[in-house]
Order: structure tokens, then sequence, then C-alpha cells
């Protein structure tokens, strides 16, 4: 169970054959996430969070630097490493409870674990009564919700989840939120978290860290020391949103800044 | 060739995702099934066709030999269900055809999926593949019946030829183009090649392969009428150009209106067997 995996990243880079050019995503990334941990990602669309996740889960071997878990470095994905992707990613000809099954397919346990396992994930998302439906027959939200319950039902050491309640409403996000903490605290999974709302990184993280772009890097390292339950209207909280907030209008600036220069560069 | 009517046939599976109830049981309204076997518009024009020869025949616009009226049709229909071996032609055909796709499609679609996971296999294979593919399956009956005789065989060998192609390149082509996305979740998950072969990319070529299956059933129904009036002596295409050359209009055209009826009922067969298999698809409301 949890508690066990130290993730280290060393200076990581990464670029991408762009047709003959080479683009620099991340450059000199470096991290430790401690077991048990919840760190978040804030960054502005495109700096490289999606791809940084990529190479944690492993899908993604070509790299520089050194991606390393519990000292040895990452060859490929595992069972330990659980990730919610960007899109929700369930396989249109399996039904709801098929796609949250899909996870099982290599575990050992009975056709009845399995099955009680999967009602449990349902309900833990809300999604009772929906487990024989397509995804084409979904709403977003409840998509999103369906790819949670899949990375879940592993109970895996490291969880990777990419922007997961990005389609929410206000009261299901806050509720899973919540659901997210509540699993955190019970399996004591460690969490990485790719979120555009700051509030939600505070609410939910140990450590923030913020991104800039071109190439991908890490500005900035926050630590939430907020006591919890945290109170979104407390004045820490308040405070460290301001700084959060601060950090990436700087770099934003900073690219709009670039941009311009390159805008020139271009009429000169 | 049938992209419409797949599109046409998704909308059936679409329902309010608030009603997971009416998708278990599979359940289709009266529209869907409206749309399945053809709502009475689609009646009109057959009447008309067969109102045109009913008088065309009574005022005798063209001779009785070339056009004879349907009601002399229908009697040619009676005499060659009791006294000849209608039902027995038909059983013939129907089994060559029945084989014949088995088997065509059987192997289309287990080398496609070779050839679709193995680049290496899709190469061995590409140069003959696409050599005798272009050799029409009725030029190769002559061959094939030197070889194994006039019987059924030759016929649903040369048939299962013509249906082993459309099936091998739709699948090929549908495995080729399963999702990256689909495969690095199977990645993810560490699916073993043959989980991600069943749960991922078979049924993400599933579409294409519904496609060719129900294309192929109508090519090898006109086949074999093409194949028994070249060879044998029993089927239904025998007994159409048996037909013609006795000049008994009467019992071609029974044949002919079987073969259409049988032919059509075929591709309805199919179709709902493609929408069953792609419930899961979602179509736009056309
Ligand atoms: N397969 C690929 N080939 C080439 N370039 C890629 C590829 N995948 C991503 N990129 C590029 O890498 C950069 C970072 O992409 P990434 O998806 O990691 O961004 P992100 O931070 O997740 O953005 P967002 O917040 O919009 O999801 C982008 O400029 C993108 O164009
Ligand atoms: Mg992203």
């Amino acid at each position: 169970m949890g508690a066990s995996g130290k993730l280290e990243l060393r200076s990581v880079h990464k670029q991408y054959a762009v047709g003959r050019n080479m683009l620099q995503v991340l450059s000199g990334v470096s991290l430790d996430v401690g077991p048990g941990h919840f760190l978040s990602i804030v960054g502005p669309s495109g700096c490289g969070k999606s791809t940084l996740l990529r190479l944690v889960v492993g899908l993604d071997v070509d790299y520089g630097g050194d991606i390393l878990l519990d000292g040895n470095r990452i060859a490929g994905p595992s069972l330990a490493r659980g990730i919610v992707f960007q899109d929700h990613r369930l396989l249109p000809w399996l039904t709801l409870e098929q796609n949250i099954g899909l996870s099982l397919e290599n575990s050992d346990w009975s056709a009845r674990a399995k099955a009680d396992a999967i009602r449990e994930q349902i309900t833990l998302v809300r999604l009772s009564g929906f487990e024989k439906v397509y995804p084409h027959q979904l709403s977003g939200g409840m998509a999103q919700r369906a790819a949670i319950a899949r990375a879940l039902i592993n109970k895996p050491d490291i969880l990777l989840l990419d922007e997961p309640l990005g389609a929410l409403d206000a009261i299901t996000r806050i509720r899973l939120q919540e659901e997210l903490l509540r699993i955190w605290s019970v399996e004591g999974t460690t969490m990485i978290l790719v979120t555009h709302d700051v509030d939600e990184a505070i609410f939910l993280s140990n450590e923030i860290v913020v991104m800039s772009s071109n190439p991908g890097s890490i500005s900035k390292r926050f630590t939430v020391a907020l006591s919890s339950p945290r109170d979104r209207a407390s004045s820490g909280f308040i405070e460290l949103k301001r700084q959060i907030l601060a950090e990436l209008h700087l770099y934003q600036q900073k690219t709009e800044a670039v941009e311009d220069c390159v805008d020139m560069a271009a009429l000169i | 060739m049938s992209d419409l009517s797949v599109a046409a046939c998704l909308v059936d599976t679409k329902e309010p995702a608030g009603k997971p109830d009416a998708v278990r049981d599979g359940s289709f309204d009266i529209g869907s099934i409206t749309r399945r076997f053809g709502s009475p518009v689609g009646l009109i024009l057959p009447s008309l066709i067969f109102a045109l020869w009913q008088t065309a025949a009574s005022y005798q616009w063209v001779e009785p030999v070339f056009l004879p009226a349907p009601r002399k049709v229908l009697e040619a229909f009676w005499l060659m269900l009791t006294k000849q071996d209608l039902f027995f032609d038909f059983l013939a055909s129907m089994s060559i055809v029945g084989q014949a796709f088995v088997y065509g499609s059987a192997a289309g679609i287990g080398l496609g999926t070779a050839a679709g996971l193995s680049r290496k296999f899709e190469q061995f294979l590409g140069m003959t593949v696409d050599t005798i593919r272009h050799i029409p399956g009725i030029a190769w009956l002559p061959l094939i019946v030197l070889w194994l005789g006039i019987g059924a065989p030759a016929k649903i060998l040369v048939i299962a030829k013509s249906v082993f192609f459309p099936l091998f390149l739709n699948t090929l082509q549908g495995i080729r183009s399963v999702e990256k996305n689909y495969i690095e979740l199977g990645q993810v998950l560490l699916l073993t090649r043959r989980q991600m072969v069943r749960k991922v990319i078979l049924p993400s070529a599933m579409p294409n392969i519904m496609v060719s299956l129900r294309y192929s059933a109508g090519l090898s129904w006109a086949l074999v009428v093409v194949a028994e009036g070249l060879s044998g002596l029993e089927g239904l295409g025998f007994l159409i150009f048996r037909a013609q050359g006795l000049l008994l209009t009467d019992q071609l055209l029974v044949c002919m209106i079987i073969i259409g009826i049988i032919g059509f009922s075929i591709d309805r067969q199919m179709y709902a067997l493609q929408c069953r298999i792609l419930r899961w698809q979602q179509g736009f409301k056309g």
C-alpha cells in the first residue's frame, strides 16, 4: 500500500522533434516528492505539465536527466503509478463498469471481488445507475469522474492527476476535492495534481510548484503550511493565493514581453 | 460505400444519458424499426413499377414472351416450387454463399489482424495479396473449375476469395488507425498484448470490419448467381441462364425477383447486426 516510493526528478529534459526542429519542452526540472505527499503543479497552457506526467508514469522513457523512484530510473508503466489523463480516455466500446474494470484486467482477484471493487468505485464517484452506459452517453464531468474511478481502483502508490476536475461544476468539484483528500489521508497515496485552479491547489496540497514555459521549467516552489481542514477564506489561504498568482502573472508578463519582441523582430 | 447508412444505424442507440435502463435492455423505439425495415415511403416506387408492369402486360405493349404478366410469373413460381426443385436450387445457392462468406471473412479478419499487428507480416503478404486481388474472382473460376470440378467447392473458393479482400484490407486499415491515446491507456494499465488486441485494437477496428462484412455479404450473393450461371447444374444462377436459353421469361423473372428479395434481406440482416455490434458508437441525428 501507499507510503512507499520516493520520487526524485533530477534535471529532467525533454524535447520533441517537430518537423526538422527540436522543440525543447522541459528544461532542467528537478523535484523531490516524498512518500505520501500531495504536490500540485500550476502553470500556463503548453508549459509541459502533461509531458512531465507522461514521463513520470513511464509512457515515454526518451528524456534527459533522471526520474528515480526509490533510487531506480523509471523504465516503464507500473500499476503502482496511476494516471488520470487530461482527456478522460474512456474506451468508447466499453460500458462505464467495463471501463473501470479494465484496470483490474491483470489483477488476481476473484470475479466477485472485482465486481465489488467496481461497484464501490462507482458509488464513490457517484455514478451509480450508469454502470451499463457507454461513454458517449455520459456528460463531460461524469466521464472525468469515471476516469478517476478507473485510476483509483488499483490503489496506486502514486497517483498522477492531469486536471481531473476541469470539466466539473463548482459543487461537484468541491465534493471531489474533499473525496481526493479523504483518499489521500486514508490510503496514503502520493498525489501529483496538475491544475489551473490555484484555490484547488492550495486547498489540497502540501506543496505547490509553479511552472513557466518556453522551455517548461519550475519557476517557484511553495510549501503550504496551513492547518487542515483548510478554510478558503482564511487570511493565510488568501495570502498564499496572492503570492502564487503573482508568480503566475510574473512569467505571463515575461512571455508576453518575449512574444512582443518576436513580433517586433518579424516586423523589422 | 455505406457510410451514410452506418451513420443512420448509429442513431438507433442514441439514448439520453439520464436513461440507463433504456440502454440496458437494448430496446428500440418505433422510429428505429421503421428506419431499419423501410418506412412506407420506400414502398411507393415498387408499387409504381408493379403497376407499370401490369399495365404494359395487359395492353400488350411488349410481347408476352419478353414480358409475361405478373400473374403468369406468380404461376411460374408456384410451378417451380411444387413441380420443380426451386427450393432445392435456392438452398444450393444459399449454402454456397453461406460457406464462402464464413470462410472468406474468417480468413480476411484473421490475416488482416495479423498483418495489422505486424508490419513484417504485412510486407510478407503485400505483393501477393495486391496481385491476386486484381484478378477478379470470376476470372479465377475457369481454372478452379478445372481443378475442383463444377460442383460447389469451386464456387465457394471463388466467392470466398472475393469476400476475403474487402475484409482483409479493411481490418488492416482499421487496426492501423487505432488511436494512440487508447494504446497508451492500455500500456498504463499494463495490458498484455493479447488483452490489448481483444480490448483495445479489435473493437476500435470493428466499425471498419462491420462495413466490409456488410458489403461483402451483398457481393457474395451477387457473385453466386454469376458463378452458377457460368458453371454447374443447380442454383438460382443456373436457373436464370437455363430460363433464358429456353425462353422461359416467366421463370427468369421469378429467379430475378427472388435474388433481389434475398439480397435485400441479407443486407438488412447485416445492417441490424452492424447496429447491434456498434451500438457503442455515437451517431448524429440525421
Ligand atoms: N507528441 C508531441 N510532439 C511534439 N510536441 C509535443 C508533443 N506533445 C506535446 N508537445 C508540445 O509540448 C508542449 C507542452 O505540452 P503539454 O501537453 O505538456 O502542455 P501542458 O502544460 O499540459 O498544457 P495544458 O495546460 O494546455 O494541458 C507543447 O508546446 C506541445 O506542443
Ligand atoms: Mg496538459
